[in-house]
């Protein structure tokens, strides 16, 4: 039991936190924005609750506050990554679709060299001796599970919300939306801020989760991986990158047995998946389900 | 400057390159009125629509509603005034419902925010029912409210164009600009449509700015008519007069 918890418990944890991170991407693409940047607030975040977490000025505030140190942690994570995407989000969503995804990956760059070459941030060796929040990994859970059915309420209720409808008008015909009276810009912003604030969120909480935080968090691949998540589980419904995350995080730990051959086997199931299922995994079984149930409800209409 | 007319163009102009799509252009629009606006293909009408309601700069020159400047608005700020309308080219969110779409523009009427709407606080929830009330209103008046829940882009071209005039309704305008709304429809169809913009006029108090090729329409609905050629207004006036109008007469046969 002890050696299942410690192996699956922490597979868990980590298929929650990436389908949080694919969250984090899908909220700008429900405003019709492909923004890549959420790598870059995962580290924001990260650091920020790493150096609360180590620094020696901060010392009589962690003795002061206890473990509640931890839920300040994500608080400041999250209002700094608000911050920083507002100030990036007014002049970059000015930009639009391959080249916002383009000027946000410059951006996630441009924080990991930041990171790189600042002192704060332990330059290139990171920060390392993180406190935990828990004494074991997967008891994470805790808190990445909770986090996750908060967030999916929170855009099941958004989607049915005079904000959720202004983000889907700006996704279907901006121009359109905005002869409709909907200010394009301020709602893309806002879907870019509340993305990286999950995203901020998720980093904090990821720091004591892997003990160490350095610039290796929060890169390009990782822009590429969430993207993945979203675009396999599929874009137009919340359950996509839930699904993406779980199926994509999974697929090398599934693929263990086969070595080497895993990361063929991974590449594979990627081109196989966008060719053969353009709307994603969840938009393909949406189809099936409406094809099987069509012909059933004209028999019963016989 | 008379304070009756809702609507004041003054020398509206635009160019795109070395075209002049709409060239100095002065009209005015009064309250009520089912105003037309024809000229044969490319004489800028749509340009005029989209000046209008800022989805295009303009060159020079201004354009007001009641005494207040539109010109240099943003588009939303300018449906925010008032100003609804449809597209020549229809601009549906296709992949959204029928229901979804016209509950989209009824935006600048409410204004629940973000964290109001996701916890379903009092205020945002009694705004949700009077925004779901009024869009199954103006479904039912557009015809299409047995099939609210389908998207709109799998709706015919006829129920496409009804429904935008719907959407563009739930904007609650006191102006309405509608671009070729009988494009594509038949005899009927027309027919339909003409005693549709007379009784919404009525129903709503609008004020109207019709775009429309087909001449027996425009002539049997409109107030008054604007004739464009080449950017350039040639004429304006009662349907009768424009109608007899040389300058109009060999616009519509130069353009043959
Ligand atoms: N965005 C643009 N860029 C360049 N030229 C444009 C643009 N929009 C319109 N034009 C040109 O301006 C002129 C007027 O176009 P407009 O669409 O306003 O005509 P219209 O009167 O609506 O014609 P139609 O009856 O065919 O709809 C045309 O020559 C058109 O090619
Ligand atoms: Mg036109």
């Amino acid at each position: 039991m002890e050696g299942f918890l410690q192996n699956y418990g922490f597979l868990l944890v980590t298929l929650v936190q990436q389908a949080l991170l694919a969250l984090s991407l899908y909220f700008p693409f429900m405003a019709g924005q492909l923004s890549l940047a959420s790598p870059g607030f995962y580290a924001l975040g990260g650091y920020i609750a790493a150096i609360m977490a180590t620094v020696d000025s901060c010392a009589s505030l962690r003795n002061a506050l206890g473990w509640t140190i931890f839920p300040l942690e994500w608080l400041v994570a999250a209002l700094v990554s608000g911050i920083l995407a507002l100030i990036v989000g007014i002049p970059s969503l000015r930009l639009r679709g391959i080249y916002l995804a383009l000027g946000t990956i410059a951006f996630v760059e441009i924080l990991r060299v930041l990171f790189l070459n600042l002192d704060i941030t332990g330059g290139a060796i990171g920060i390392f001796d993180i406190p935990q929040l828990f004494e074991e990994r997967w008891s994470y859970i805790l808190i990445f599970g909770p986090l996750l059915v908060v967030v999916l309420l929170f855009i099941h209720r958004l989607q049915h919300s005079r904000t959720g409808r202004a983000f889907k008008a700006i996704r279907e015909d901006e121009l359109a939306a905005g002869a409709m009276g909907i200010n394009p810009t301020y709602y893309k912003v806002q879907a870019f801020v509340i993305g990286a604030v999950l995203a901020g969120i998720v980093g904090a909480m990821s720091a004591p989760l892997l003990n160490t935080w350095n610039a290796r968090q929060g890169t390009f691949d990782a822009s590429v991986s969430y993207l993945a998540y979203v675009l396999i589980g599929g874009s137009r419904s919340l359950w996509g990158p839930l699904l993406g995350a779980a199926l994509l995080a999974a697929l090398p730990e599934l693929l263990r047995p086969l070595r080497d051959a895993r990361l063929i086997m991974n590449g594979l199931v990627l081109v196989v998946a966008s060719i053969y299922l353009p709307h994603g995994i969840v938009g393909a079984l949406s189809r099936l389900w409406s094809f099987f149930s069509t012909p059933s409800a004209a028999r019963g209409g016989e | 400057m008379s304070m009756s007319h809702i609507l004041q163009a003054d020398r509206l102009s635009r160019n795109f390159g070395g075209l002049q799509a709409v060239d100095n252009v002065s009209f005015t629009v009064e309250e009520g009125e089912i105003f037309g606006l024809i000229g044969p293909n490319g004489a800028g009408k749509t340009t005029l629509f989209n000046l209008i309601t800022g989805l295009t700069p303009v060159s020079s020159g201004t354009f007001s509603y009641r005494g207040k400047l539109l010109t240099g608005l943003a588009p939303h700020c300018v449906a925010g005034q008032g100003i609804g309308r449809t597209f020549q080219n229809i601009r549906l969110f296709k992949g959204l419902s029928a229901l979804e779409n016209v509950k989209i523009p009824q935006h600048s009427r409410t204004g629940s925010g973000l964290m109001s709407g996701v916890l379903g606080l009092p205020a945002s929830r009694h705004e949700e029912r009077v925004v779901e009330e009024k869009a199954w209103e103006l479904l039912k008046l557009v015809g299409l409210s047995g099939r609210a829940v389908e998207l709109a882009g799998n709706f015919s071209y006829g129920d496409q164009r009804r429904l935008e005039i719907g959407r563009a309704l739930a904007l609650d305008p006191k102006v309405l600009l509608l671009d070729e709304p009988a494009a594509g429809m038949n005899a009927a169809e027309k027919h339909t449509l003409t005693a549709f913009i007379r009784e919404i006029r009525e129903q709503f108090h609008l004020t109207v700015l019709l775009i429309e090729h087909h001449v027996p329409l425009v002539m049997g609905l409109c107030d008054r008519i604007a004739v464009l050629n080449f950017g350039k207004l040639i004429a304006i006036g009662a349907p009768a007069e424009v109608q007899q109008s040389q300058a109009v007469i060999d616009a519509y046969l130069g353009a043959e």
